[in-house]
């Protein structure tokens, strides 16, 4: 059986007018199985977030070959959806509205959006919000209005952007678990970008270490934790370990920047 | 108790009216005991306010506000249908606007009602000539501020647009056109403040009817009292259609509130 997402020797140049030309990601190869969690680290300006672009459809490749389920990955489809880091909420539209945007670019009819965006507000837990302007919300439920919209269409894969990165401390504790409930429920394929390597360990059964640009997969370290996993998991030397063996990877990449 | 709280409540209402109060108080106060000038050269309240229940109970002052608005409604109308999309334009497509932009700001910088004779001579006393004043007055504010509208529209949004399957169609009416919205009401204030100085400006150079008219007329014949009911009259006007614009960009634009001060 093939790969469900598969990344072969992709690179991406960026070519802009007055400057030189910057290989954003060289030659990056990886496979995901389908209903997998896998977060991708790296240190900043390594193309992560770029290879979520990719995969979204937003960039094409210059060489390699990028394909899901068997097929050519050729723009956007609503078997791919993303979080993005700063949300991404249209201010003039309430929460449900938001939600509801892909359904609408979708074409579906408005009764049933709304029903359906009922349901995802429920399950990001932000009943009661319906009729609130992004405005009106905090960082955290502004998230769980960008993490409905993007499940609203039903994709298969999810893609997040460093999604919790804007917010403080707790708050991200509190979505990570959330995000941990409703990927238990919902078993979607998750490729998540991060900074942090606690959020990539707790969250993943596989991080992808990059390397500093121009990126490519450096290492994969298998987390192999038992699931379904608390906050107390965190705590204990087996999550510790698998940390510092993410850190030990990764620390190289941090000093080549440097 | 009671009075301190509701004073508290309504400390900005009640300091604004009480400035208002004592001024006008000062005023017929001074010219009354003080300095009691002849009416002749200078009024005060009670004259003023007598002056205006005179002047709203006949059809003068109402035919010559008629006569300015409808100039003004011209104008103004004008400069909205040709100001924003060309404002539009010029916010989407860069070369447009690098094209436009040094002579349209030298137009906005310059005061377009040194212009105000020419025009005269132009399309003469009327309602056409004192209409293109107002349109070339209010139009700036459209044009301007639709493309900044337009070029305020966030490009993660138009991504995230993007990212859902969205067409250029769907940039234009889910981005970028609510994004423009507010920029569009708050030219609008500033247009209505422009347009209102060109019709008073076109009526003071040629006119036989008008607001602007009946000012100019008062002051030739020194009847200052009937003067200032013009004047206020213009003032009144003036604050309502800024408040009301200020209502509608809250109302269009809730989460842009308090982001600006005037």
């Amino acid at each position: 059986m093939p790969p469900f997402i598969r990344a072969a020797d992709i690179t991406l140049v960026f070519k802009s007018k007055n400057r030189d030309p910057v290989t954003a990601l060289n030659k990056l190869s990886l496979e995901i199985a389908k209903g997998e969690f896998v977060s991708i680290v790296g240190p900043s300006g390594c193309g992560k977030s770029t290879f979520l672009n990719l995969l979204l459809g937003l960039v094409r490749p210059d060489a390699g070959a990028l394909q899901m389920d068997g097929r050519t990955i050729t723009g956007p489809g609503q078997e791919r959806a993303m979080v993005f880091q700063e949300f991404g909420l249209l201010p003039w539209r309430t929460v449900t509205a938001n939600v509801e945007l892909g359904l609408e670019l979708k074409g579906i009819a408005a009764g049933k959006r709304t029903e359906r965006a009922m349901e995802l507000i429920k399950l990001v837990g932000l009943e009661g919000f319906e009729r609130h302007y992004p405005h009106e919300l905090s960082g955290g439920m502004k998230q769980r209005v960008g993490l409905a919209r993007a499940l609203a269409t039903e994709p298969e894969v999810l893609l997040m952007d460093e999604p919790f990165a804007a917010l403080d401390a707790q708050t991200r504790d509190l979505m990570q678990m959330e995000l941990l409930q409703i990927w238990e429920r919902t078993r979607k394929t998750v490729l998540f970008v991060t900074h942090s390597i606690e959020e990539a360990a707790y969250l993943s059964d596989r991080v992808i270490v990059m390397t500093a640009r121009p990126g490519r997969a450096k290492q994969i370290v298998n987390i192999g934790l038992p699931r379904p996993r608390d906050y107390e998991m965190r705590l204990t030397p087996e999550f510790n370990d698998i940390k510092s063996k993410i850190w030990d990877v990764l620390k190289e990449e941090l000093t080549i920047v440097k | 108790m009671k009075i301190s709280d509701s004073y508290a409540a309504h400390q900005r209402a009640v300091l604004g009216y009480c400035s208002l109060i004592l001024i006008l108080g000062a005023w017929e106060f001074l010219l009354t005991y003080v300095f009691p000038v002849n009416p002749f050269f200078f009024t005060k309240p009670s004259l003023i306010a007598a002056a205006f229940a005179d002047q709203i109970a006949g059809p003068k002052l109402w035919h010559d506000l008629a006569v300015s608005s409808r100039a003004f409604l011209w104008g103004f109308s004008f400069a909205v249908i040709l100001g924003t999309p060309l404002g539009a334009v010029m916010g989407w497509r860069r070369r447009v606007e690098y094209t436009l932009d040094p002579f349209l700001t030298a137009m906005y910088a310059s005061p377009l009602v040194a212009l105000a004779p020419l025009l005269i001579v132009f399309l003469g006393v009327g309602l056409l000539g004192k209409a293109v004043l107002v349109f070339l007055l209010a139009v700036f504010p459209f044009i301007f501020n639709t493309a900044a509208g337009v070029k305020s529209a966030d490009p993660l949004l138009i991504n995230v647009i993007r990212s859902f399957g969205g067409k250029e169609k769907d940039l234009y009416l889910k981005v970028i056109l609510p994004s423009t919205v507010p920029y569009i009401v708050a030219g609008m204030r500033l247009a209505i403040g422009r347009g209102l100085v060109g019709i008073i400006v076109g009526e003071f150079f040629a006119a036989s009817e008008g607001i602007g008219f009946a000012i100019q007329n008062y002051g030739d014949t020194y009847r200052l009292p009937e003067m200032f009911v013009g004047i206020i009259m213009l003032a009144v006007i003036a604050v309502l259609l800024t408040e009301i614009m200020r209502k509608l960009e809250i109302t269009l634009a809730p989460w842009r509130a308090g982001e600006e001060v005037r």
